[in-house]
């Protein structure tokens, strides 16, 4: 019983956990200009996800060994070391945005000044993971997360192309008036995949295996959950779509900012919705920044191997709480400078999938080795998807900046 | 009679973490230091610290490296080493060693925040 309730609980938590500011931005945004056209997508880089996390999260529960050690011992010190000033950045301007938004969301219900907010946002996020071991943590923002389930209740209730919806799934060439808005598509297909598939979810994911204590018999909990959890949560971005196409784009309105978002959920379902929409992305976006804030930090310490993990008292793991202290200052302080956090969105997740590659390469060098995993080692299904995301989310990552810099950030 | 093992240190050694007595990481195999033996080189040291990151970096890059992140290296005799394998562990402490400095020094300053 213990059991079943604790991979209920994991599966919820993964789920509630999937969707974060820049996958709203991305899915909403998709859906209102291209419709379902977009949906293969949703399903590409949710298999692609489930694929890297469930192998990610097999190494951590097999060998105890965390993403960026890994990338270090197997892609060499140089590039070990690019991949992680790359994916500090990246995950800077993510809890950046992150911050943004929660800050952004309580501006729509205190009307309160949006600087102010921000240093609230700050002081709230450093209390939480000060005070809160990992699991409440895990626990509290994925569950709070899955009021985002809300988008899909209002989705059903618009009554949705259903038909247009399915014919979505398959990959198909663009449908558009003008050959710039087929260079649009395909940057929102990039964007979309590296939103879906951003890094910090990877290297948070196996550290926190590693928090958990995992051990070789949790390999089959690690596949369930991931599975299960992160199928549900791409029904979540399914629905944000689906709000976008159905909803958005029959206003002719583009729903830049999170409020905006919650407003379609608003005119559907009235007051109830727009609250829990409200308290959904709080959830997420707080989830999210608590995410990247430590994923930094057990970047850093995996690298330059220092002792780390929220299951340590601070004080024992002294360089690696200063570094997610760090990174919440710093975020905090980009989105001071006044810079709107959908553009800071924009950026880290077009930059997010060129660090992918570097990111997925060591996971799939590991998993796959009979020598280090022994019977947990890859099996022929996920050796043959992980070659076919890593050649993937590589096209990606060598289109991602001519499209970004083509389609002037994705304005057309 | 069995036949010792070789080891090859840019795959089993370099750049992998390090732990210590008390089951505690330590610091990254950043670089090896060799002496002089009668059949030629040998292992006498692993070295931590991003003081020993300088030769392994692009030229423009050592000096700024050298600013950003300190010139600390520590020498760990290779007799030190008790395991390898997927980390490589040490006989001693990190403080018997010299090594994790830093962290116990931030550690202390943290120790006088509550719930720390």
């Amino acid at each position: 019983m213990a059991q079943f309730a604790e991979i209920f609980l994991g599966i919820l938590t993964a789920m509630g956990g999937f969707v974060e500011i820049g996958e709203l931005t991305f899915t909403l945004n998709g859906g209102t200009r291209f419709a379902y056209q977009l949906l293969w997508v949703n399903l590409l880089g949710t298999i692609g996800i489930i694929v890297y996390c469930e192998m990610a999260g097999r190494v951590a529960a097999v060998k105890h060994r965390a993403v960026f050690s890994l990338i270090r011992e197997r892609a060499g010190f140089s590039a070990g070391l690019l991949t992680l000033v790359a994916s500090a950045i990246v995950n800077l301007l993510t809890c950046s945005a992150e911050i943004g938004g929660v800050a952004l969301l309580w501006q729509l219900v205190s009307g309160a000044p949006y600087r102010v907010l921000l240093l609230l946002a700050l002081l709230f996020l450093v209390l939480v993971v000060w005070l809160l071991s990992f699991q409440s943590i895990e626990r509290i923002f994925g569950l709070g997360g899955l009021l985002m389930i809300v988008f899909g209740i209002a989705l059903v209730h618009l009554g949705p192309d259903w038909r247009a919806l399915a014919a979505g799934f398959v990959p198909r060439w663009p449908q558009t008036s003008h050959p710039r808005d087929t260079l649009l598509y395909f940057y929102f297909a990039v964007a979309l995949m590296s939103s879906i598939m951003l890094p910090y979810e990877t290297y948070f994911y196996a550290s926190g295996g590693i928090e958990d204590k995992w051990k070789p018999s949790d390999v089959g909990l690690n596949r369930l959950v991931v599975i299960v959890g992160f199928t549900l949560g791409g029904l979540l971005s399914v629905a944000l779509v689906g709000m976008g196409a159905e909803f958005f784009a029959a206003k002719d309105v583009e729903p830049q900012l999170p409020g905006t978002a919650a407003l379609g959920v608003a005119a559907t379902l009235g007051q109830w919705g727009l609250f829990a929409a409200l308290l959904g992305m709080f959830f997420a976006f707080g989830g999210a920044a608590i995410e990247t804030a430590l994923a930094s930090a057990y970047n850093l310490a995996q690298f330059a191997g220092w002792p780390w993990g929220k299951h340590r008292r601070k004080r024992d793991a002294g360089r690696f709480t200063l570094s997610w202290l760090a990174v919440f200052v710093l975020a905090t302080i980009v989105v001071q400078t006044g810079v709107d956090p959908v553009s800071v969105v924009e950026y880290s997740i077009v930059f997010s999938v060129v660090v992918l590659p570097f990111t997925y390469f060591p996971v799939l060098m590991v998993a796959k080795d009979k020598s280090i995993m022994g019977e947990h080692a890859n099996g022929w299904l996920s050796n043959t998807l992980g070659w076919f995301y890593l050649v993937a989310i590589t096209l990606a990552a060598l289109a991602a900046i001519p499209l970004f810099l083509l389609t002037h950030g994705g304005r057309g | 009679m069995k036949q010792p093992r070789s080891l090859d240190l840019l795959r089993e050694v370099l750049d992998h973490e390090v732990v210590d007595a008390e089951d505690v990481s330590c610091g990254m195999v950043d670089d090896l230091a060799f002496g002089r033996g009668q059949d030629g080189p040998v292992l006498d040291a692993l070295l931590v610290g991003p003081g020993a990151w300088g030769p392994r970096l692009p030229a423009l890059l050592r000096l700024a490296a050298g600013r950003l992140v300190g010139r600390a290296v520590v020498r760990i005799p290779w007799h030190e080493v008790i395991e390898i394998s997927e980390v490589i562990r040490l006989r001693s402490t990190a403080a018997e060693l010299g090594l994790g400095r830093l962290d116990r020094k931030v550690g202390r300053w943290l120790a006088k925040l509550p719930m720390s």
